[in-house]
C-alpha cells in the first residue's frame, strides 16, 4: 500500500493535499510523541521508503521533523503546525533521548493490537498517553500516574470483552517493586477518568476505570513486574502480563523491519474521537 | 379580731410574695434587656432547636465553631489603636479584656441613635457563640425538666412535649437526607451511611447515622413487618456493605466480597426485591448480581466428593429408629455412586444414572472388594433409592445443575419458596448453606462474606437456624437475619433468644407490634423521676372534671425525686415508627433512623443478539478474573425478550452448550479464556 495524495476529491482531501494515509500517520504520530520509520511504514500500510518519502512532504509542509538518534531508522514527529493540522492543541515536543526505547515500544504494543482482526472490527480506540496527560492538566506527573495508553473496547461489539477499558503499561526498564506495585494499584483502583476532580479519582463503590491492566515487559522488566503482581494478591487477577512484541526493541534495523504485523493498523476509527 | 389579724397577715404574706416575684422578673427583664444581642440570639436558637428537634450538643458545636471568630476579634481588638470604635484605651491586655465591654457601649450608642445594623455587627463576634451557648443551655435545661417531670404547666406537659419532639426530629431527619447527594452510600474511612439521625440514646448523637463496617461483618438482625422499609434498610446495608469491601480489596486491605441472600419467602415479591438489588448493588461496584435459580446456576456437583454425598443425603428427608437402617443403606449406595471411578458425578443425571446396580458393578469391576459387598447388600434397594432421588430432582428444577459457583458473582439473590413448596426450599436451604460452606472452606478462597436470611424460619425445620448461626460463626463469614416479626427469627423461644443476644453487630427494629423481647435485651438507663403536687385541685375527684381542675391548678413547691429505670428502647416508639424508620440497638443504646432510600439506576434496555450468560469467568490456572469492571460490564437480558434488570452481568455471547456428562467438571467457554487467546495471539504466551 502506498502513501495516497489525492488531491482531488473534497472527502479524501486533507490540509493542503494530504491523503488519507497521510492523516492516519500524522494523528499516529501526534498520538505517540514520535514514531520511526518502520513503525509509520505499518501505520501507512506501505514500505519504509514509502514512508520515509511522506515524512519529508510532511517536513517540507512544515508539518514534521525528522531526525536520526542512534542507529535505528529515523524519527519523526510532528510541529506545532502539523499538531495543529491535527487539530490537536498539544505542547510540540521533540523525541527525548531517554525516552525513545519507551515510546518505540508503547507504539510497537499499540501496532500489534491495532493489527489484530479483533480489534478492528471492534472499532477499539486508543488513548494515549498524551491525550491523557494533556486532559490531566497540571496534576501529571504530581498525584496520579498516567498509563501508556488506554484501549477503550465499545460496548456492543462481537468481543466477549467489549465495553472494557484497558490499561496498557509498557515496562521497558525495570524498577523497584514497590513503586510496581503502588503503580498497579492506583490503576487498578481508579475510579475517574483523567483530568476529573481529585475527589472522583478513586471513589469508592464507584465501579473501576480500568477493567484490567496490560502489562507488556521486556525481559529485564518482567521479573520485577511479575514480582509486584504477586504482593498485589487477589487483585492481580486483572493484570495480565505478556511479552514486548518482536519489533519493540529499539535496535530494529529498517531492513528487518518487514512486515511484521499482519492486517492493516487501521487507526481510521479512531480519528473521530 | 384574732380572724381578721390572721387574714391581714395573710394578704401582706401574699403580697410579699408577689413584691417578691414581681422583683426577680424585673430583675430578670432588666438583664435580658441589658444584654439584647445575647438574648436575642440565644432565644433564637433555642426556639430553632425546639422546632428541628435539634439536642442541645447541636448549638454548643455552633457556639464552638464561632470561637474563631470570637479569637480574630480580640485579636484585633488588641492590634487596634487605643481609642479607635468598641476599643477601650491602655494597654493591650486591657484592651482585650474590655473588649466586650466596650463593644456593648458602642453597641447601645449606635443603637440609639439609629444605627441598628452597625450595633448588630459590633456587638456579633461577643453576643454570637454567648447566645449559642445560653440558648444550648437554656434549651437542654427544658429538656432535663420536662424528662424529669419537673416542668410544663400540666402533668401531661412531658408527654405532648416527647411527642411533639418526636415529629420535629423526624422532619427534620427525612428534611437532612431529602436532598439528592446529601448521603453519600459510604464515608472515606468506609462507614456504611443509614440515614438521617432522629434521636439518640446512649449513642452519640450526629446528624447522619453511619455504621461501621465491622458491625456489617458480625451478625445482625432485623424486624419489621411488610411495608415498614425493611427491604429499604436491608438494599442499603448490602450495597453499603459491597462499596465498602470493594474499595477495600481495591485498596489492598481487604478481601473480595460475597453478598449472598437466601430470600426464604419466594413468589413475585422475591423477584421484584431481587431486581431492586441487582441494580442497587450495580451501582454500589458489584461486578454481577446472579439471581438463583431463576438465571443463574449453582453446581452441587461442584462439591469434594465427601460433602456431595453427605450434602445428597441432608436433601432426603430420612427418619429414625426402624428407617435408621434405610438411611445407613442409603447413605452406602449415594456414596458408593459418588465416589465410583473415575470421577464424581457430573450433573443430576449422571447422579440418576449411577444409581442402578449394573453400572455400579460395572464401574467398581475388579477394584474395591469392600464396595462391591456393600453394593451386593443394598443392590435390592438402589430402585427405591433411585425413585427418591429423581423426584427430588424433578422438585429442585436445574438451580443446582452445572456449572455456577459462589466465585461467579459479587452477590447471589436466591430464592427459595418457603411459601409455596416449602420441603423444596427446605432441601434448597440445605444445599445451598453446604454449597457455600464448601466455597468458603475452599483453598485460595478468600472472601468477605455476608451471608443475609429473610424468613429463614419457614425453611429452617431441616437446619435450625442456630445452626447456621454457630456455623457461620466458625466459617468467619457474617450472618443477617431479617423476619417480619419476633417469631418470624426462629421456631422456638430459645432459638430466637440465642439468634437475637447473639447479634454482635446490633438489631435493627423496623415498625412492629411485638417489640418487647428486644427492648428487654437493649436493657435500660437510669433517669430522674420527680414528682410534685398541684394545688387548687380536689384529688378525689375524677373524670372530665378532674381533668378541666388539674387543668386549671399550679405546682406547688412540694415533690420528690427519684432514681428510676426505664428502657433504652420505647417500645411504644416502635409501635408507632413511620415507614423507612428504624431503632438500631446496639450495646446498651439506640439510635432512631431514617433511613435514606437507594435510587437504583433505571434497568438496561437488552441488547440484540446478546444475553446473559452464566456461570460468569471464573479463576482458572491459565486465566483471570475481571473483578470490578469499569462500569463496561453491561447487562444483558436475562432471558431472550425480557428487559434486563440491569445487574451487571458481563454481557457475552451465548456460550456453546454445556457440555456432556461425562465432560464432568471441564469448565465452558468463558470470555477470558478467549481474551488470554487473543493477549496470547498478540503478544505470546503469558509470562507467568
Amino acid at each position: 500500500m502506498t502513501v495516497r495524495e489525492r488531491p482531488s476529491g473534497p472527502a479524501s482531501t486533507g490540509p493542503r493535499g494530504l491523503g488519507d494515509r497521510d492523516i492516519d500517520g500524522m494523528l499516529f504520530i501526534a498520538e505517540m510523541y514520535a514514531a520511526q520509520v518502520d513503525l509509520l511504514a505499518v501505520v501507512l500500510g506501505g514500505t519504509v521508503p514509502r514512508a520515509r518519502a511522506a515524512a519529508t512532504r510532511w517536513r517540507r509542509l512544515g508539518y514534521a521533523e525528522s531526525g536520526r538518534f542512534g542507529p535505528g531508522p529515523s524519527w519523526v514527529w510532528l510541529t506545532r503546525a502539523g499538531l495543529a493540522a491535527c487539530g490537536l492543541h498539544y505542547p510540540p515536543i521533540s523525541p527525548a533521548l531517554s525516552r525513545l526505547a519507551h515510546t518505540r515500544a508503547v507504539a510497537a504494543v499499540r501496532l500489534a493490537l491495532a493489527a489484530r482482526a479483533e480489534y478492528q472490527q471492534a472499532g477499539a480506540f486508543w488513548r494515549s498517553e498524551r491525550r491523557l496527560r494533556v486532559r490531566a492538566g497540571s496534576r501529571a506527573g504530581l498525584r496520579e500516574h498516567l498509563p501508556d495508553g488506554e484501549v477503550h473496547w465499545p460496548d456492543g461489539t462481537a468481543v466477549p470483552w467489549a465495553g472494557e477499558c484497558w490499561a496498557i503499561e509498557a515496562e521497558v526498564t525495570r524498577k523497584t517493586v514497590s513503586r510496581t506495585t503502588s503503580v498497579m494499584r492506583e490503576l487498578l483502583s481508579r475510579t475517574g477518568d483523567y483530568g476529573c476532580a481529585a475527589a472522583d479519582t478513586a471513589v469508592p463503590g464507584r465501579p473501576a476505570r480500568h477493567a484490567r491492566v496490560l502489562y507488556v515487559c521486556s525481559a529485564g522488566a518482567r521479573p520485577t513486574v511479575l514480582r509486584a503482581c504477586d504482593a498485589l494478591g487477589p487483585l492481580a487477577a486483572r493484570i495480565e502480563v505478556r511479552d514486548l512484541p518482536r519489533h519493540a526493541a529499539l535496535t530494529v534495523a529498517p531492513d528487518a523491519a518487514g512486515a511484521p504485523w499482519t492486517g492493516s493498523a487501521g487507526t481510521g476509527g479512531e480519528r473521530a474521537c | 379580731m384574732l380572724i381578721r389579724q390572721y387574714v391581714a397577715l395573710l394578704l401582706l404574706r401574699a403580697a410579699a410574695r408577689t413584691l417578691w416575684r414581681l422583683i426577680k422578673v424585673m430583675a430578670a427583664a432588666a438583664v435580658i434587656i441589658a444584654a439584647a444581642p445575647v438574648s436575642l440570639v440565644a432565644a433564637g436558637a433555642a426556639v430553632t432547636a425546639w422546632a428541628c428537634g435539634w439536642p442541645p450538643r447541636r448549638l454548643y458545636g455552633a457556639a464552638l465553631w464561632c470561637l474563631p471568630m470570637l479569637a480574630v476579634w480580640l485579636a484585633a481588638a488588641a492590634l487596634s489603636a487605643p481609642g479607635s470604635p468598641g476599643v477601650p484605651s491602655g494597654p493591650r491586655w486591657y484592651r482585650v479584656a474590655g473588649a466586650p465591654y466596650d463593644a456593648w457601649l458602642s453597641m447601645w450608642r449606635l443603637g440609639v441613635s439609629g444605627h441598628v445594623a452597625q450595633a448588630a455587627v459590633m456587638i456579633a463576634p461577643a453576643a454570637v457563640p454567648l447566645g449559642l451557648l445560653a440558648g444550648g443551655l437554656a434549651w437542654a435545661v427544658r429538656i432535663y425538666r420536662m424528662e424529669t417531670g419537673t416542668g410544663g404547666l400540666s402533668p401531661g406537659s412531658a408527654i405532648s412535649f416527647d411527642r411533639r419532639q418526636w415529629r420535629r426530629q423526624a422532619r427534620s431527619a427525612r428534611a437532612r437526607i431529602a436532598a439528592p447527594g446529601s448521603v453519600p452510600l459510604t464515608y472515606r474511612n468506609g462507614d456504611v451511611v443509614i440515614g438521617g439521625t432522629i434521636r439518640a440514646v446512649r449513642h452519640p448523637a450526629k446528624p447522619i447515622a453511619a455504621l461501621p463496617y465491622s458491625r456489617l461483618r458480625s451478625h445482625q438482625v432485623v424486624i419489621g413487618t411488610t411495608g415498614t422499609g425493611k427491604t429499604t434498610l436491608l438494599l442499603r446495608l448490602w450495597a453499603g456493605f459491597m462499596a465498602t469491601a470493594l474499595s477495600r480489596q481495591a485498596a489492598g486491605t481487604g478481601r473480595r466480597p460475597l453478598l449472598v441472600v437466601l430470600d426464604c419467602k419466594g413468589g413475585a415479591d422475591s423477584r421484584r426485591i431481587a431486581d431492586r438489588a441487582r441494580r442497587v448493588l450495580r451501582d454500589a461496584g458489584a461486578r454481577a448480581t446472579a439471581i438463583w435459580p431463576d438465571d443463574a446456576n449453582l453446581s452441587l456437583w461442584d462439591l469434594p466428593p465427601g460433602r456431595l454425598t453427605t450434602t445428597l443425603l441432608d436433601l432426603i428427608e430420612h427418619g429414625h429408629g426402624a428407617a435408621a437402617y434405610y438411611t445407613d443403606v442409603m447413605e452406602a449406595i449415594v456414596a458408593l455412586a459418588v465416589h465410583a471411578p473415575p470421577a464424581p458425578p457430573a450433573d443430576s443425571a449422571d447422579f440418576l444414572g449411577r444409581l442402578d446396580a449394573a453400572w455400579l458393578a460395572t464401574a467398581y469391576a475388579g477394584g474395591d472388594d469392600d464396595a462391591l459387598a456393600a453394593l451386593r447388600s443394598g443392590a435390592h434397594l438402589i430402585p427405591d433409592v433411585a425413585l427418591r432421588f429423581r423426584s427430588l430432582w424433578r422438585r429442585l428444577g436445574t438451580g443446582f445443575e452445572p456449572a455456577g459457583s459462589f466465585a461467579d458473582a459479587d452477590a447471589w439473590y436466591c430464592i427459595l419458596e418457603g411459601t409455596a413448596e416449602t420441603s423444596v426450599a427446605e432441601a434448597q436451604a440445605r444445599a445451598l448453606v453446604d454449597m457455600l460452606a464448601s466455597y468458603i472452606t475452599g483453598p485460595g478462597r478468600d472472601a468477605d462474606v455476608l451471608l443475609a436470611v429473610d424468613e429463614f424460619s419457614a425453611v429452617a425445620r431441616r437446619l435450625p437456624i442456630w445452626a447456621l448461626y454457630e456455623r457461620a460463626r466458625s466459617l468467619g463469614l457474617a450472618v443477617q437475619v431479617s423476619a417480619q416479626s419476633w417469631p418470624g427469627l426462629a421456631a422456638d423461644e430459645d432459638e430466637r433468644y440465642r439468634i437475637a443476644a447473639t447479634a454482635e453487630g446490633g438489631i435493627w427494629l423496623l415498625r412492629t407490634p411485638y417489640p418487647d423481647p428486644v427492648v428487654g435485651l437493649a436493657g435500660t438507663r437510669k433517669y430522674v423521676d420527680s414528682t410534685r403536687r398541684l394545688v387548687g385541685a380536689p384529688s378525689a375527684t375524677t373524670g372530665p372534671v378532674a381533668a378541666t381542675m388539674i387543668t386549671a391548678a399550679r405546682w406547688s413547691d412540694e415533690g420528690s425525686s427519684r432514681v428510676q429505670l426505664m428502657p433504652v428502647v420505647d417500645p411504644d416508639l416502635v409501635r408507632g415508627l413511620g415507614v423507612g424508620q428504624a431503632a438500631y440497638v446496639y450495646q446498651g443504646g439506640a439510635t432512631y433512623v431514617q433511613v435514606k432510600r437507594l435510587v437504583a439506576a433505571p434497568a438496561a434496555l437488552p441488547r440484540a443478539g446478546r444475553r446473559t450468560q452464566f456461570p460468569l469467568p471464573r479463576p482458572a490456572a491459565d486465566d483471570t478474573l475481571p473483578m470490578a469492571a469499569a462500569g463496561a460490564t453491561d447487562a444483558g437480558g436475562a432471558d431472550a425478550g425480557a428487559p434486563d434488570p440491569g445487574g451487571g452481568i458481563p454481557a457475552a455471547p451465548a456460550a456453546p452448550a454445556a457440555p456432556a456428562a461425562s465432560a464432568g467438571h471441564a469448565p465452558s467457554a468463558r470470555p477470558p479464556v478467549q481474551l488470554s487467546a487473543f493477549l496470547d495471539e498478540v503478544f505470546g504466551r503469558e509470562a507467568r
